[in-house]
């Protein structure tokens, strides 16, 4: 054993005596990814998303060196942290393009989860744990788009913090508690940072040392139908430097993105000039638009109409968004067939229809294909025609690549979507209408093919 | 316990007797509001119901006392006065007024008598009722009997004009219009009642004008009176959009005669040239009108802000730069100050307008200073100043420096947007493009000296601001290289810290596949 050696070895012991580290390093010699026929790849994602977050902190805290909240200073000291102080710009710009691709790859993250069926038992609190990130992610997002206190950041936080208002009984009181008073002023600048610095930032990292915790205790889920574990990818070396290399190019592609286009992509939603300073005087610009995560919301509370039901649309829109919400956060326990670790295609399909659902209503929000004006009504069918075309595009692409290379049969999800954007933007139908016909066709089609396989299942030469 | 519910109770009922206190709807009055038409449906409207609910006691008994003595007697009379929905101090004036409300029955007067929402005349007629009430005078309580005459308080159908009223010759010479107004308008006390700001000097004004020279000594029946701007019912307070004083309606106004070709047949300028009727067309299309009629700038001069209004008349040839210079001082003081001054005096040449014309005045531009086709010295100085040839080198030096200084900032600016949507520092660029932008806006107007020596000193610090932005914006550009080098750097740093981990993993891997083969 060479000196180099020998005093690893030595520092091992000493470790070992005091912390007992040996069963700890056997368990990560031991430890394996599991190998299947799907791509590794989607095994990687939740460390990309990781590596984004480790970002986020190392320039948060840059950041926070310099930013001041307040309504005399938050603007000028970020305007102060872009201009004079040395990297402050690129500071800036890796934390937005970061907070970006984090969620990017969070999305990526939970729909190859949802798609490969590792929510499945035993790892329903994983997906959980993952779910409540998730919405975190999405509060990070949402806070940090004021701390600026820019114009932009001012007016699209007036209009997203009044939609708590539709929330039934509650709505003043929590739109009150959210806002510190009954408009934007500095106290919710003030709450906003102490949301986005402290208070989501303890539960992020804790929830990520439950999940990881999780996921070090189960393992990764294997693919679907692999009864018995076959010999795996081992953690270290293989697994732990592949994620190295793929985090490296993570974080050249950020520096990439950082310097070439400090801005943004210059896409609605994903642009991070600062502009001009907030003034709560002025009137709100027309057309302001959250950010890209939000737009699909943002869309479908412009389809409903003012009142529906006795009740305000935009209450029953936050009925309609929570309802689907709760189904994808207790999809573990939907998916009896994942759980029997058979194939479940109708889940698959499922979140297939779900992209293809927030997608339309994301193109809805850009506002593909208007014409001047935007609003009115020639362009507003332009737009939802052009969009429609894009989307059923999009969806013939993804039965053709299902059908062919993965033998799907199941489409009755994807069918109803594009049906729904058909009936919208081809048909000129209302987007509720539409959605009605469209969600009535599919529950009829589910419950078709569910009283058939329980027929089959019940019939003596049925599958058991 | 049942104290409280007792007390609870007591005042419940105390409650609902005070509202069931409020005075029922006298009878003749409630048949009024409740009459039907011929076809069975209520003559007045539910909107014209909700206006009466709404009423305090004190109007709703002028209401029924107009109707217990029959001035008011038919649903329609009623329904015409409450579809004014005027505020409870106007109502109280018009239920008041016996005038009003007898000349607004339309069973009583003849169409050339009825005031009514939708006179035959139109909007604009005399006897729109609307304008009638919403008349400043109106509102302070100065209603038809004023000007008139008679006693309002009478239901007797009598009418006892005032002295100055001269009957049925009132057309004919109507400069007795003049000191009917000025009985009120020419009253410092009385006029100091209902409003300290308002002048009382507009009929000796109006004496010296060319308007009043024409009604009063001419007894030209196309002069115009006080009547021909302000309207006759329905004068409004000039700050009024609806006004026909308002500056945005003077135009309007003035030109109902001055762009009026058969009204201003007969009148000559001071060169026996017939009186132009096009100024209003002009003005319209003038960067003034534009920026008053177009952009609603307020600021923008209309008729009045040069003529004068009660004492409107043509702006002499040495008053241009005066009248001119309200707005543009630095340009008239400069041109106050300059060689042309004199020049222009003896030529008899109007001043600005020589250069820039009167009402089509249009938006300038820097060519007018160059000796190409859209100069406006050569044609001058060819015919009276061509054995000066340094007049126009001035002028090619003033129009060269100006356009390069125009150049250098469109250039800059261009750059700097560049360099701002790459994350650069451009806050040192936009000020120094800001003191660039001044430096152009005041060399354009030190052109007004025509002095090369103060146009230098003016336009130096553009050129200083100029070199200026050069330097920062080399330096922007040095900047974002850097960034480039380093980005390229780290790239090339991260590159073989992949390929030595990668590397690494290739040889870990082989060896843990060794052992197995």
């Amino acid at each position: 054993m060479n000196d180099h050696g020998h005093e690893r070895s030595r520092l091992r012991g000493w470790l070992d005596s005091r912390y007992q580290i040996t069963p700890l390093i056997e368990f990560l010699r031991h430890k394996e990814v599991p190998k299947g026929p799907h791509s590794m790849v989607w095994y990687y994602l939740g460390g990309t998303t990781t590596f984004f977050f480790m970002v986020q902190v190392v320039t948060g805290v840059l950041l926070l060196m310099y930013y001041q909240p307040g309504e005399a200073t938050a603007y000028e000291s970020m305007r102060y942290l872009t201009t004079k102080v040395p990297f402050g710009w690129l500071m800036r710009s890796v934390h937005c393009w970061s907070a970006h691709l984090m969620i990017v790859s969070l999305v990526a993250h939970m729909f190859s989860t949802m798609m490969l069926k590792a929510y499945r038992p035993p790892r329903e609190l994983t997906w959980v744990s993952g779910y409540i990130m998730f919405a975190l992610t999405l509060g990070f997002g949402f806070s940090g788009y004021l701390l600026p206190w820019n114009k932009l950041a001012y007016f699209a936080t007036s209009v997203g913090t009044d939609l708590v208002k539709s929330v039934p009984l509650a709505g003043d009181w929590l739109l009150h508690v959210l806002r510190g008073g009954p408009d934007v002023t500095a106290n919710t600048l003030f709450r906003f940072f102490a949301l986005h610095v402290v208070i989501l930032p303890l539960l992020f990292v804790g929830l990520i040392a439950i999940h990881l915790l999780f996921v070090q205790r189960q393992g990764m889920a294997p693919p679907l139908g692999q009864k018995v574990a076959g010999r795996g990818m081992k953690f270290f070396p293989s697994f732990a430097l592949r994620d190295l290399l793929l985090w490296l190019l993570c974080l050249m592609i950020l520096l990439v993105l950082s310097v070439f286009l400090p801005y943004g992509p210059g896409i609605p939603g994903m642009e991070w000039e600062l502009g001009e300073k907030a003034d709560p005087f002025e009137p709100a610009f027309p057309g302001i638009k959250p950010e890209w995560y939000f737009l699909w919301e943002y869309q479908l509370l412009k389809e409903f109409p003012p009142h529906l039901f006795g009740l305000e649309g935009p209450q029953v829109c936050l009925f309609v968004v929570t309802l689907l919400l709760a189904v994808w956060a207790i999809i573990p326990w939907l998916d009896r067939q994942a759980a029997r670790n058979e194939p479940s295609p109708g889940f698959s399909d499922f979140g297939w229809g779900a992209i293809l659902f927030l997608t339309f209503l994301t193109l809805k929000a850009w506002d593909i294909g208007a014409l001047q004006p935007v609003d009115s009504p020639a362009s507003l069918k332009v737009i939802s025609r052009t969009c429609a075309w894009w989307t059923l595009g999009l969806g013939a692409i993804i039965i053709i690549v299902r059908f062919l290379f993965y033998h799907d049969r199941w489409f009755i999800f994807t069918g109803a979507a594009l049906l729904h954007v058909a009936l919208h933007g081809l048909f000129g139908l209302s987007y509720l209408t539409a959605g009605a016909i469209a969600a009535s066709l599919a529950a009829a089609a589910v419950a078709r093919r569910v009283l058939a396989a329980r027929k089959t299942r019940a019939s003596p030469g049925g599958v058991g | 316990m049942k104290r409280t519910l007792a007390s609870t109770l007591i005042c419940l009922l105390a409650v609902a007797g005070s509202a069931a206190e409020k005075p029922a709807v006298p009878e003749k009055l409630a048949a009024l509001l409740t009459a039907t038409n011929d076809a069975g449906k209520p003559v007045i409207t539910p909107e014209q119901r909700t206006y009466f609910d709404g009423l305090n006691d004190h109007i709703t008994a002028l209401l029924s006392n107009a109707t217990e003595t029959e001035i008011i007697t038919r649903p329609d009379h009623l329904g015409s006065i409450l579809a004014l929905g005027l505020r409870p101090q106007k109502m109280e004036v018009l239920l008041q007024d016996n005038c009003v409300l007898c000349h607004t029955d339309p069973e009583v007067q003849k169409p050339e008598t009825l005031f009514s929402l939708a006179p035959p005349g139109g909007s604009n007629s005399h006897l729109n009722l609307r304008h009638l009430v919403d008349d400043v005078h109106f509102a302070r309580g100065l209603s038809c009997s004023g000007c008139h005459g008679g006693d309002p308080a009478s239901d007797k159908l009598e009418h006892s004009h005032v002295k100055e009223w001269p009957g049925t010759a009132r057309d004919k010479d109507r400069a007795w219009i003049l000191s009917f107004c000025a009985r009120c308008h020419s009253d410092p006390a009385l006029m100091n009642r209902f409003n300290p700001t308002l002048p009382t000097d507009q009929l000796a004004k109006f004496r010296e004008s060319p308007h009043g020279k024409l009604l009063i000594e001419a007894k030209d029946s196309r002069a115009p009176d006080c009547l021909s701007c302000h309207g006759v019912h329905g004068m409004r307070n000039a700050k009024n959009p609806l006004s026909t004083v308002n500056p945005k309606r003077v135009h309007e106004t003035c030109g109902a005669c001055h762009a009026n070709p058969a009204k201003m047949a007969g009148f000559k300028l001071p060169d026996g040239s017939p009186l132009p009727t096009n100024q209003v067309a002009q003005y319209r299309a003038s960067v003034h009108g534009r920026a008053l009629l177009e952009r609603g700038d307020l600021g923008a001069p209309t008729c009045n802000s040069c003529h004068g209004n009660h004492a409107a008349m043509p702006v002499g040839l040495s008053s241009v730069s005066q009248s001119c210079g309200l707005c543009h001082a630095g340009a008239a003081s400069l041109f106050d100050g300059s060689k042309h001054k004199k020049a222009f005096e003896e030529h008899k040449w109007a001043q600005c307008a020589k250069c820039h014309g009167n009402h089509g005045i249009l938006k300038t531009h820097d060519a007018m200073l160059s000796s190409g086709p859209r100069s406006l010295c050569v044609e001058c100085h060819a015919q009276y100043a061509k054995e000066n040839p340094e007049c126009s080198a001035s002028a090619e030096h003033f129009y060269a420096t100006i356009t390069r200084l125009d150049q250098d900032w469109n250039r800059y600016n261009a750059s700097a947007e560049q360099l701002a949507a790459k994350g650069l520092d451009v806050d040192p660029i936009h000020d120094q493009l800001g003191e660039l932008a001044d430096t152009i806006k005041q060399a354009r107007a030190h052109v007004h000296a025509f002095s090369r020596n103060s146009f230098d000193q003016v336009a130096d610090p553009g050129n200083k601001a100029a070199d200026t932005i050069s330097t920062l914006v080399s330096e922007a550009r040095s900047e974002y290289r850097v960034r480039q080098m380093g980005l390229a750097a780290s790239i090339g740093l991260i590159g073989l810290v992949m390929i030595t981990v990668y590397l690494k993993l290739r040889r870990l891997e082989r060896q843990a596949d060794e052992p197995n083969r």
